[in-house]
């Protein structure tokens, strides 16, 4: 300990004195709260406090900012993001409260929504437009076509219910206080307002698998397959596990519209909604420094009190707030054994277990669909390409998973960005940006070190054999595997959500049952990052709910 | 003309009976009508081979009300309940993993698989004798409807989240994390033996077509659990005589109640009219009426077979449609010559006493299940084993035994063929499996008996062969089953009601949903 932090622990004793229990500590720090990680999370944490007058600065591990929200240059002139180049679940408050258009955030939205090429030279195509959406599923089925509109109803009615819960704290179903029996007291009344149907739909849904959930509403392979993908993206789930359709309702939070069309384009790719956020954050004050690795969090008197960087310096503020996940939080910034014994159990069984892998391909030219042909742009491409055209087939990718292999027939994600944004590659050139599944981050008798290659070639494999030009187009090739996700962008066991988003995962268990307040059992220690509620995706959200949970602490001072 | 009926009970399974027993002790005229030629429906003692008497499907009783057997005064009508000792896991490395109803031995026999284990076994049983006394009320009461406004809905609910807040945090998160997991990861939590874990969560699995690592599962686990735990009395038995002393017992004390009970008497169709049940008609032509039709069959069964379509409510009938109930398990029962030798543990002794259980490794299971998930039985299936003779030896010819096999995963829907066509290779699968743990197994079967998911429906009448009436997934339980709007025994149709296990709280010999429905039947007819 150097003399500096001694200096602001007594600092601190007399500040307790005067202040009384509830003390934040020194009133002479520069700051009042040093956020841990530029993530989007964080970084719209920053932006609020800075906006409700605090001093805060962001301190960012990586020499750029924005997390896995970034846009990198993976080979001479081709740039993507290290996991999805989509965006759907921001929330409208956040993009509205920091001008995020101002800041020059711009969203593209897709169209075709979702192109799914399938096996017997077939496709299905998901469309903005409802009439031409409906066109295309009668094509497979008439039944399916029919049930459609009803089946859209039916989630949007779910999902404009549960979309308020993204941007308030999770309730406690065991709270005393007032406070907590309102809240319980108000979801109870928004759940009977829903009326008989609705709500036992609500109750019967929200646990269920979501192939069980399509299963009730159509007969065509290809349509139940595009949309069970989202149940089951980012999630270690197949889509007969319970639990994939409430990831499939979380999925469609974001916006009102029909099932799958919420995902855009940022322009720019992934990096432009962070460094939007970040200017954001920086017009309202608050300091980023990045190449800035925090080693540990200080803690005076039992209380978060500052950071130590990993050069050595030290930092002292009223509060800590940390965007990292809390494992890298407590275990490795903080002396677990500092830590209630109960509260560690807790930690060590969030259960991460990530599934995904990003592969980036530079191309001299657009694939070229066998059930669609075509090397000129067309809406094929423009959309999300889904490679997984029945129920069973993303089955079989999950089976993989369980016995700790990647997918040797992988579920798969993938968008052409570059022809929305050429900036993203050089003229005539394209980046084919693909989010592979299922890679699970513990494999079994092998490790990631040298597993990735074979993981790249087998996705291209995938790829050739609906567009069998792709192949001889790969110019370069990127793959990222989850042992990557975690070391390059600190994503745990490389699980976009910072914890599996799993039932027994959300709300008031999110990130360990008790804590799901952006609180810790450190005082002025805070979390705001997606292993909070309520999770993951680029949605600002838990850094929105963190940020206000911090601020109304602070009044209570 | 007689006085009529107050009540028709469909179907003599144990729910039949228990319903019918109870509104007999209420003074109501009932008569319960059975399709086959003895009472019991999945609850039946059949000699199928002479003096080998088999329990045909249910095997072994462990959740059975112990009001239900005091109300009905069941041990003087010839229940009685024999304890069963444990579980035993051979393992094909040569080693063993056992249970004993005593606890000391337990330990010893956990801590050489992980002392670990052996420390948190007993934190583990602590927690969940907890959860389930929390849940175990909820058997015992009528699911309220939250969308209603009624005062006893009302109060039903606050009760509820009084219950459920007075758990307290810890106990809250548990019970949060037992309705959602699956029962290999709630159980990865605690403990970190393969066979153990994987023996645990197969409780998990019964009954069910989902794997260990299927979300959901944890819940089936505790479901089996409480009446492992209800320390009272020996909760996992075997009743003297076999399964169908449980349903005789029933029967009888129905019987002595006042109950008609007829055999031999199957029903073509329901009797409606103006959305109003009035009896029923029997295959033979004869119409039965009375105040109330109670049918404890499957709800697809009920609703779909019995009632014409253009009698039910259409969004009732979409609700009975949803319902899930893939069956997934079969079984398989053996005549023998001698008890199996099994190589890890050879000779008789105390590991015959209780259940054998195939479960070496989670892996093990969930391999099971992939065969299933793709319409195929396991080949090398999950298998929970009973030798009721050696534990009540009149169950066979001295010197010989039966063995009960339930045997998953069999699921109901074959990708290819049909049941019939691969009703003995099931079989033999089963055995060869088996004879690699125990390989004097196959030279002692002396008859063999294989009753697929299609044999269960076809025999005992449950839709697709589940053993539940229906799958018990969250989805599917509470003021969710079997419909949701219609999870207290009524239905659309006045006068109709349903008793069985698809109805609240589920399957497993429990008696429960028969109890209940009674009750409500009893609170119409004496709010009239």
């Amino acid at each position: 300990m150097n003399a500096s932090a001694r200096e602001s622990g007594r600092v601190y004793a007399r500040a307790k004195s005067e202040g009384g229990e509830r003390g934040w500590g020194p009133a002479s720090t520069k700051y009042d709260a040093l956020i841990i990680g530029a993530g989007h999370n964080g970084l719209v944490t920053a932006a609020y406090l800075a906006k409700a007058g605090k001093r805060v600065l962001v301190l960012e591990r990586r020499e750029v900012l924005g997390g896995r929200a970034v846009t990198e240059e993976f080979a001479p002139g081709f740039k993507a993001s290290p996991t999805t180049d989509l965006c759907g679940l921001l929330l409208p408050q956040v993009l509205r409260d920091l001008d995020l258009g101002r800041h020059g955030l711009e969203i593209l939205p897709l169209d075709p929504a979702v192109f799914l090429p399938l096996a017997n030279g077939s496709h299905l195509t998901i469309w903005q437009e409802h009439e031409k959406t409906l066109r295309e599923i009668e094509r497979h089925s008439k039944t399916d076509a029919e049930a459609y509109p009803r089946f859209a109803q039916l989630i949007q009615k779910l999902t404009a219910f549960l979309r308020p819960m993204l941007s308030q704290p999770a309730p406690r179903p065991n709270g005393a206080s007032p406070s907590d029996l309102l809240e319980l007291l108000r979801l109870a009344w928004g759940v009977r307002r829903l009326g008989a149907t609705h709500m036992h739909q609500l109750f019967r849904i929200l646990p269920m698998s979501v192939a069980d959930l399509l299963h009730e509403w159509f007969e065509g392979e290809a349509l139940k397959a595009a949309l069970a993908s989202r149940g089951i993206e980012g999630v270690f789930l197949s889509p007969r596990a319970a639990g994939s359709a409430a990831v499939f309702l979380y999925h469609h939070l974001g916006q009102s519209g029909w099932p799958l069309v919420s995902w855009g384009l940022p322009r720019g790719g992934m990096g432009s909604v962070s460094k939007a956020m970040a200017e954001a954050a920086k017009a309202r004050g608050a300091e980023i420094r990045t190449g800035a690795p925090v080693a540990r969090i200080i803690i005076k008197n039992g209380r978060a009190s500052g950071v130590a960087l990993a050069n050595g310096d030290e930092l002292a503020a009223h509060l800590v707030v940390s965007s990292a996940d809390p494992r890298t939080t407590f275990l490795k910034l903080l002396d677990p054994a500092s830590l209630d014994t109960d509260f560690l159990l807790r930690l060590k069984r969030i259960r991460y277990r990530g599934v995904i892998a990003k592969i980036n391909l530079a191309l001299s030219e657009l694939p070229n669909f066998t059930c669609l042909p075509s090397k000129e742009p067309a809406a094929q491409h423009r959309g999300l390409i889904q490679i997984g055209p029945t129920m069973d087939y993303l089955e079989h990718a999950f089976d993989d998973a369980k016995y700790g292999r990647f997918s040797a027939q992988p579920f798969l994600q993938a968008t052409i960005p570059s022809l929305t944004d050429p900036s993203l590659a050089p003229p005539h050139r394209h980046v084919l940006s693909i989010i592979m599944q299922y890679a699970p981050y513990h494999l079994r008798g092998e490790n990631w070190r040298d597993g990735g290659e074979a993981l790249g070639d087998s996705v291209v494999d995938t790829l050739n054999e609906y567009a069998p030009n792709l192949k001889g187009s790969v110019l370069h090739r990127q793959v990222l595997t989850p042992l990557d996700l975690e070391e390059i962008y600190g994503l745990p066991e490389g699980n976009l959500h910072q914890g599996d988003l799993a039932l027994d995962q959300m709300l008031f268990m999110r990130p360990v049952p008790g804590w799901a307040r952006y609180r810790t059992p450190v005082p002025n220690l805070y979390l705001c990052g997606s292993a909070t509620h309520p999770g993951g995706g680029i949605s600002g959200a838990p850094g929105y709910n963190a940020s206000r949970q911090i601020l109304k602490d602070w009044a209570k001072l | 003309m007689p006085k009529p009926f107050d009540a028709i009970v469909i179907g003599a399974g144990h729910n039949g009976l228990v319903h019918a027993a109870y509104l007999a002790k209420a003074g109501k005229k009932v008569v319960v009508l059975e399709r086959r030629h003895l009472v019991g429906g999945a609850t039946v003692t059949e000699e199928l081979y002479p003096g080998f008497k088999y329990s045909v499907c249910s095997y072994v009783v462990s959740l059975l009300r112990p009001e239900i057997i005091e109300e009905l005064e069941l041990a003087r009508h010839g229940l009685q309940l024999l304890a069963l000792d444990g579980t035993f896991t051979p393992l094909p490395d040569g080693d063993y993993l056992a249970r004993w109803h005593d606890q000391a031995k337990t330990r010893r026999d956990l801590v050489r698989h992980s002392r670990k284990d052996a420390e948190a076994y007993g934190q583990f049983g602590t927690m969940m004798y907890h959860l389930s006394r929390t849940v175990r009320t909820l058997l015992a009461t009528v699911p309220p409807e939250p969308s209603s406004l009624k005062p006893s809905d009302l109060s039903g609910l606050v009760r509820l989240a009084r219950q459920f807040r007075g758990l307290g945090g810890d106990r809250l998160y548990d019970l949060t994390k037992l309705m959602t997991m699956s029962s290999a990861d709630f159980l990865d939590e605690w403990f970190e033996s393969d066979p153990l874990k994987a023996t645990m969560s197969a409780s998990g699995i019964i009954g069910t077509l989902l794997g260990p690592r299927s979300p959901g599962t944890a819940y089936v686990l505790l479901h089996h659990y409480m009446g492992e735990i209800d320390g009272v009395f020996r909760s996992w038995g075997f009743p003297r005589g076999g399964m169908g002393t449980v349903a005789e017992s029933i029967a009888s004390a129905a019987r002595s109640l006042g109950a008609e009970i007829r055999t031999e008497a199957p029903i073509a169709r329901l009797l409606v009219r103006n959305n109003k049940a009035e009896g029923v008609v029997l295959e033979n032509g004869d119409e039965i009426r009375a105040r109330a039709v109670v049918s404890s069959l499957d709800p697809k069964r009920t609703f779909l077979k019995l009632i014409e379509p253009s009698e039910l409510d259409s969004e009732f009938a979409e609700g009975v449609r949803r319902f899930k109930i893939r069956g997934s398990s079969g079984k398989v029962n053996l005549a023998l010559d001698e008890l199996p030798n099994f190589t890890c543990f050879p000779g008789d002794g105390p590991h015959l006493r209780g259940s054998i259980s195939i479960s070496p490794s989670i892996d093990y299971l969930e391999q099971a299940y992939d065969d299933a998930k793709y319409g195929d039985y396991s080949r090398r299936p999950y298998m929970d084993i009973l030798i009721p003779s050696v534990i009540d030896p009149s169950m066979a010819p001295p010197g010989k035994h039966v063995m009960s096999i339930f045997v998953q995963y069999a699921p109901y829907h074959l990708r290819e063929g049909t049941w019939e066509e691969k009703r003995e290779a099931f079989g033999d699968a089963v055995v060869d499996t088996l004879s690699e743990y125990a390989p004097n197994l196959k030279n002692a079967i002396l008859h063999r008996q294989v009753l697929t998911p299609w044999d269960l429906e076809q025999k005992i009448g449950l839709t697709e062969g589940n053993i539940f009436h229906g799958e018990l997934t969250l989805d599917q339980l509470f003021f969710l089953r079997p419909v949701p709007g219609w999870a207290k025994y009524r239905t659309p149709i006045r006068n109709l009601y349903l008793c069985g296990s698809g109805a609240h709280p589920g399957g497993g010999v429990m008696g429960a949903p028969g109890k209940l429905a009674a009750q409500e039947l009893l609170k119409d007819w004496h709010g009239l």
